[in-house]
């Protein structure tokens, strides 16, 4: 009824019959599938297309789950579905099945196929396999403005001929080419594109017998030509593909030995490798047809960089320098919005709601609850939300720089000693911003002990929420060196993953990784908006714990401080006598008072917690100090001055890290610094070195309990969290021995 | 002929052969090798060494890519120097 030159009547035809059918939901749904060979831009694809905040990295491996977004353009619903990156659909790692799996079994209605245009034919390799599902496809030749910027000269026209199907150049980091791209998606599924994907041809010899099977597969087995697109049901069988061959189960093969013998004879080799390099030839084939590139090439940035980046003596020294550039930035921009917040929280915020609850009549254990629980517990976490949105800032950075994968490359060596291999330390590095995310990514690892052995070192990497408890004890008594000592913590947490490693290779894993490989993609400059968005989508998380689960043990932490009702001193409260009661084990690492016990224990459910309850524990006395109660007018005005004199800081400490200090702005942080009662107290209560044994404990002490659900998701069984947990209690134990009495046998302490 | 894992730096080279177990058929035991020619890395290809440091794991370009593989790997990919 539906004809392609009568396009636009058809559509209402359509449009008319679905209404009658379906009066109430007029609207179709269509799902569009998204592949790609990684780091092709499909996930910054479907951002740009769909307003969604996937995540995106300049690394091959960033998706490791399918993930939907939902969308209308011109009356249809778009359901997009963001894939894995594979190179192949014959799948190699877990989250390659997860994408090959949809393709073939969720039969989504359109395949839009990203295309890295600066590298066509490995590229087009995937598209021809595609092809091959019988799905249609869309292409869009995504990248294409660094492929202008090479020189190359692609013909799309010649590419929709010989393939089929319409070609559409976009930029997604830009948001060039959508719209073709939704008219071609949309010309499909209402059935007038003049496109139809072609059967490319593998050679004579190939189609020869694929055409047999297929007659065979007609006659014999025509229920499975109704389930399955027959030419690639063909050529699955041809290659004795060992997924569908179980999923149909046929009995008699015969007739495919049949029809492969002379290919395999004429070859001599195994049928997959022939129909691997049928497919590559087509691809090739194409790609000269196609592509112009310039005749001179020049070197390009990405190889000037890693020159230096990967050298030998180079690389690894450059990488920890780059950490430390990162740690100390992301403390001295971020401390003076901090103490901001501190300062907010303890004086102003405190005291309106001491005033509300006093206009409100509420008992006064309600105000207590209230500034001494909720305030002073979550107030201190909210302290850190500066320093966690600036360290996840300078993460997004690396992770959209390309710098991810060459750090993988260049701690390779290192990796091997615990029988892993470079691409572990990807997931290990994600596992600075948070280890939840981290653990997930070890899925672009190859087999399940790499995966099990790499979530097992994962808590090591020192995480955002810890960033907290650093952050106040390094204020206090490590203002001279900051980012050395804040470095110091990450380097140590990564030297003991190392260690581990290598003591779990020779115990619970033992046995090598599979071979390394991975593409190292070209270093390119994040946005700032794509910065701004990715850096938020990671620190929501913290802020959302700050208001859920934080909240709720700063309320519990609050009753069990001043439970049985009516205890004098805090000692005696519930949580003082579970204090005291593990204070002793703790004694011999230099911090054996009930205070930083039951803190340790409250932070089991989350580090950040850590501070909350020191917050809660020690810090009335000194708000109690704050005696003039300034009006509401006083209190706005120094909230707006004391910000503007924040960010005046965060900007003078920025240029200070370059080297172009300016003494009085140092004096002026020096100054907020000192204002803030957490510290005041801690450093009554602690020395530098106990103190740095406590932060080394709190890095090392266990997984946080949302990691340990990760990890179980993961794997099906608590059996790694449990080990995990143990050993990471024994290590935090051990190390912080070794620094409390090491440091006093120095004498240091 | 010779492994592509003995190129030195900046040397370009076609692969020649792929050595290792034929079969890439079976998804459990699908050879690492069967992978690196889904990247590009197969016979017919010219490659450029960019970082071979005589151990551990080097870097070469092959088309546009840049491919990170371990030395055992490299082993089994022989190549024939230009
Ligand atoms: N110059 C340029 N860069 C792009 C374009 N599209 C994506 N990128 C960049 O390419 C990188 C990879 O983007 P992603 O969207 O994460 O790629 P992906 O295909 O989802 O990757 P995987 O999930 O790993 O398979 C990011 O650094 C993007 O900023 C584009 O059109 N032009
Ligand atoms: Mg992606």
């Amino acid at each position: 009824m539906r004809t392609q030159k009568n396009a636009d009547c058809g559509l209402r035809i359509a449009d008319l019959k679905s209404e009658i059918a379906n009066p109430k939901s007029e609207i179709k749904t269509i799902t569009v599938a998204v592949a790609g060979n990684p780091n092709s831009g499909k996930s910054t694809l479907i951002n740009a297309i769909a307003g969604t905040r996937l995540y995106v990295g300049n690394w091959p491996g960033v998706t490791v789950e399918k993930k939907s977004a939902l969308f209308e353009y011109e009356g249809t619903n778009i359901k997009l579905v963001d894939l894995p990156g594979t190179y192949s659909l014959s799948p190699y790692t877990q989250e390659e099945i997860i994408a090959r799996d949809y393709l073939v079994h969720e039969k989504p209605d359109v395949i839009v196929n990203v295309v890295d245009a600066t590298n066509l034919e490995r590229n087009l390799y995937l598209t021809v396999q595609l092809l091959e599902l019988g799905i249609p496809v869309v292409i869009a030749l995504n990248i294409y403005d660094e492929a202008e910027k090479k020189g190359y000269k692609i013909d799309t026209k010649a590419m929709e001929k010989i393939l089929g199907v319409e070609v559409i150049p976009t930029v997604a980091t830009k948001k060039m080419g959508l719209d073709n791209l939704l008219k071609a998606i949309t010309n499909i599924t209402n059935s007038v594109s003049m496109h139809r994907p072609k059967k490319l041809n593998y050679g004579s010899d190939i189609e020869s017998s694929v055409s047999i099977v297929e007659k065979q597969i007609q006659n014999s087995y025509s229920q499975l030509s109704e389930k399955y697109p027959l030419r690639w049901l063909a050529f699955k069988l041809m290659e004795r593909d060992s997924h569908v061959m179980e999923e149909i189960n046929i009995e008699n093969q015969s007739f495919i030995e049949e029809a492969t013998r002379h290919l395999k004879k004429a070859h001599g080799e195994d049928m997959e490798s022939i129909m691997a390099d049928a497919r590559y030839a087509v691809a090739a084939g194409l790609t000269r047809e196609v592509l112009k590139k310039p005749e001179f090439k020049k070197m390009e940035l990405t190889e000037k960089i890693d020159k230096i980046v990967l050298n030998r003596f180079l690389g690894i020294p450059i990488f920890l320098a780059a950490m430390w550039l990162v740690f100390k930035l992301t403390f001295d921009v971020s401390a003076p919005f901090g103490d901001w917040i501190d300062a907010m929280t303890a004086g102003p915020f405190r005291r309106w709601a001491e005033v509300i609850l006093g206009f409100a009549h509420a008992p006064a254990w309600t105000a207590s609850l209230a500034t001494d629980g909720i305030i002073a517990g979550v107030g201190f976490v909210l302290v850190f939300v500066p320093v966690i949105f600036a360290m996840m800032f300078f993460i997004t950075f690396l992770e959209g720089s390309g710098y991810m994968a060459r750090a993988a490359f260049v701690m390779d060596r290192a990796m091997h000693s615990m029988g892993l291999h470079g691409k572990s330390f990807i997931p290990m590095l994600l596992g600075f911003g948070c280890n939840v995310p981290a653990v997930y990514a070890t899925r672009v690892l190859e087999n399940p002990r790499d995966k099990a052995l790499t979530s097992l070192l994962i808590p090591l990497m020192s995480c955002g929420a810890r960033l907290p408890v650093y952050v106040v004890f390094i204020g206090a008594f490590f203002t001279a060196y900051v980012g050395t000592v804040l470095w110091s913590l990450y380097v140590m947490g990564i030297a003991l993953a190392v260690l581990m490693g290598i003591i779990f290779k020779r115990t619970l894993f033992k046995g090598e990784s599979p071979m390394f490989i991975m593409e190292l993609p070209p270093y390119r400059m994040p946005s700032f908006r794509s910065l701004m968005i990715h850096t938020w989508e990671k620190g929501k998380h913290f802020l959302i714990k700050a208001g859920t689960y934080i909240l709720a043990v700063s309320i519990l932490v609050w009753f069990l401080l001043n439970l049985p009702w009516g205890v004098e001193h805090k000692k005696d409260s519930y949580l003082g006598k579970m204090g005291q009661v593990i204070a002793p084990v703790l004694a011999p690492l230099g911090f054996g008072n009930w205070e930083a016990a039951s803190s340790l224990v409250s932070g089991l459910i989350a580090k950040e917690i850590v501070v909350g309850t020191m917050g809660e524990i020690y810090v009335q006395k000194a708000a109690d100090e704050n005696k003039e109660t300034p009006t509401l007018t006083e209190d706005l005005k120094e909230m707006g001055t004391s910000f503007a004199g924040a960010v005046k800081d965060s900007a003078a400490n920025l240029i200070s890290t370059f080297g172009m200090a300016s003494l009085s702005s140092k004096e002026s942080t020096e100054e907020t610094k000192e204002r803030t009662p957490l510290r005041d107290v801690i450093k009554g209560q602690f020395t530098p070195l106990t103190a740095y044994a406590f932060i080394t404990f709190v890095l090392l002490y266990m997984p946080c309990i949302v990691v340990a659900i990760a990890m179980r998701q993961e794997f099906g069984t608590w059996k790694w969290f449990g080990i995990a947990f143990a050993y990471q209690m024994v290590l935090a134990w051990v190390v912080a021995f070794v620094i409390y009495q090491g440091g006093r046998l120095l004498g240091l302490g | 002929m010779s492994p592509l894992g003995l190129l030195s730096r900046g040397e370009q080279a076609e692969i020649v052969e792929i050595r290792g177990p034929k079969s890439c058929v079976h998804e459990s035991s699908r050879h690492q090798l069967c992978h690196a020619e889904d990247m590009g890395l197969r016979v017919g290809k010219m490659v450029e060494m960019l970082n071979n440091e005589g151990r551990g794991s080097l870097l070469v370009k092959v088309d546009e890519s840049r491919i990170a593989i371990g030395r055992g790997m490299a082993m089994k990919i022989m190549v024939k120097r230009q």
